[in-house]
């Protein structure tokens, strides 16, 4: 049987080079830093809620609401709301810009 | 003749060759370079803005990317488009304008098999500062900070609770703050086993003015309500996990803006989704409710109206 040539040897290696970075590139999530996108996480499983008592309030402020406590409470301001400015329209409720 | 077979042969055979070796370096550049995933900007022009705590960005993690398209273009109108570099990732856009991300991933089996979710993005201009200052306040790092051309450079964390969720300091700066139109995320709760720790760790995190706001009614622990603030802004609710919930793993759960929350959740069961809080009257005034998608993703939907009136929740 003739050994194969040299130059075919070259070839196979190169192939197979290639064949290895293409797989990386195309690989889509891969969790651990390389290429492809990072970010999918499922979470433990169990997502029955069951009742939500009648008290039970997860919203946004009007920006009336009293606090209770909490940093800025003591000088009796009310919790802020949610932006109410339109798009490209500039803020409409206060703050300050940084 | 023969001569001239072989030299074509050969000539073949090298072209061959040079165009297996440019794809090899191309292969190769891409993947030092880390470009083989673009994600676009959060902002185009970019802002220049920065609102550090702001959610500013979602992402959903599901097994079937081509259902989860279905149903939420059906129910908020979104239309999609692919990126370069990952068939498993789609842009869902509202208007022309990015509004999350979907992200396709087999879903591991086993007796328990984890939760499809929905990832909540918080801006921060450090990220490598914000994963440090999450392991050192009980947190951990998850996905370490990776960097996207355009998009910037984020990383996925736990809370000491487990509540997941990611921390993006965007290339462009974030998105201004305005009121989110029909179809857009205007919400975000985190449901915590204990509030009053969450609260420090997020405000060592991102800076927030936290608010203490009482619920009425329920029982003590229905009524821990805290409101997470940066610059004089609600950025997201802080509740503690609700007395009569079946689940306790702690979460992040985010809304969007509907017109119709009750017609909202009927479509989303119509469209193969469950609803697992009926619509109801909550602080703002207005209805919300809490569905899954067919894969169980579970999110908010959330009516917000425009006036100034305050209707009190019954």
């Amino acid at each position: 049987m003739k050994p194969m040539p040299r130059i075919w040897k070259v070839r196979a290696v190169g192939l197979l080079a290639f064949a290895s970075l293409a797989a990386c590139v195309v690989g889509g999530y891969d969790g651990g830093g390389g290429v492809g996108y990072v970010g999918g996480f499922y979470e433990p499983g169990g997502y029955e809620y069951g009742r939500w008592g009648s008290g039970y309030r997860v919203g946004p402020p009007r920006g009336g609401d009293r606090a209770r406590g909490g940093d800025r409470a003591r000088g009796g301001r009310a919790a802020p709301s949610i932006p109410h400015g339109t798009r490209g329209g500039g803020r409409h409720s206060g703050g300050k810009e940084h | 003749m023969a001569h001239s077979k072989g030299s074509s042969g050969n000539l073949v055979r090298q072209w061959l060759c040079v165009a297996l070796l440019y794809a090899a370096a191309t292969a190769a550049a891409h993947a030092a370079l880390g470009t083989a995933v673009v994600l676009p900007p959060l902002t185009q022009p970019a802002s220049g803005e920065h609102h550090v705590g702001k959610v500013v960005w979602t992402d959903l993690v599901t097994p079937d990317l081509e259902a989860a398209k279905r149903f939420y273009g059906s129910l908020f109108g979104w239309t999609f488009r692919g990126v370069p570099g990952d068939p498993n990732y789609a842009l869902a856009l509202l208007d022309g304008q990015p509004v999350a991300g979907l992200f396709q991933k087999t879903l591991p089996a086993g007796q328990s098999p984890p939760q499809p979710a929905w990832l909540t993005f918080l801006a921060v201009r450090d990220v490598d500062a914000a994963q440090q200052d999450a392991r050192q306040e009980g947190g951990k790092v998850l996905s370490k900070a990776h960097y996207y051309p355009q998009r910037g450079r984020q990383a996925v964390l736990a809370d000491p609770d487990g509540a997941v969720f990611a921390v993006l300091a965007a290339e462009g700066g974030d998105p201004p703050d305005y009121l989110a139109a029909p179809g857009e995320w205007i919400w975000s709760s985190l449901l915590v086993a204990d509030p009053k720790q969450e609260t420090a760790f997020y405000k060592s995190l991102f800076g927030y003015d936290v608010y203490d706001l009482a619920s009425e009614g329920g029982s003590e622990g229905d009524a821990q309500h805290y409101i997470l603030s940066s610059d004089d802004y609600a950025r997201a609710g802080l509740n503690a996990l609700p007395a009569g919930s079946m689940r306790r793993h702690a979460h992040w759960l985010n809304f969007v803006r509907v017109t119709d929350a009750a017609n909202t959740a009927e479509r989303a069961v119509a469209l193969g989704g469950r609803v697992l809080v009926e619509p109801h009257i909550d602080r703002h005034g207005g209805h919300l409710a809490v569905v899954a998608d067919p894969s169980g993703a579970p999110f908010g939907v959330m009516e917000w109206s425009d006036t100034d009136t305050k209707q009190e929740p019954q």
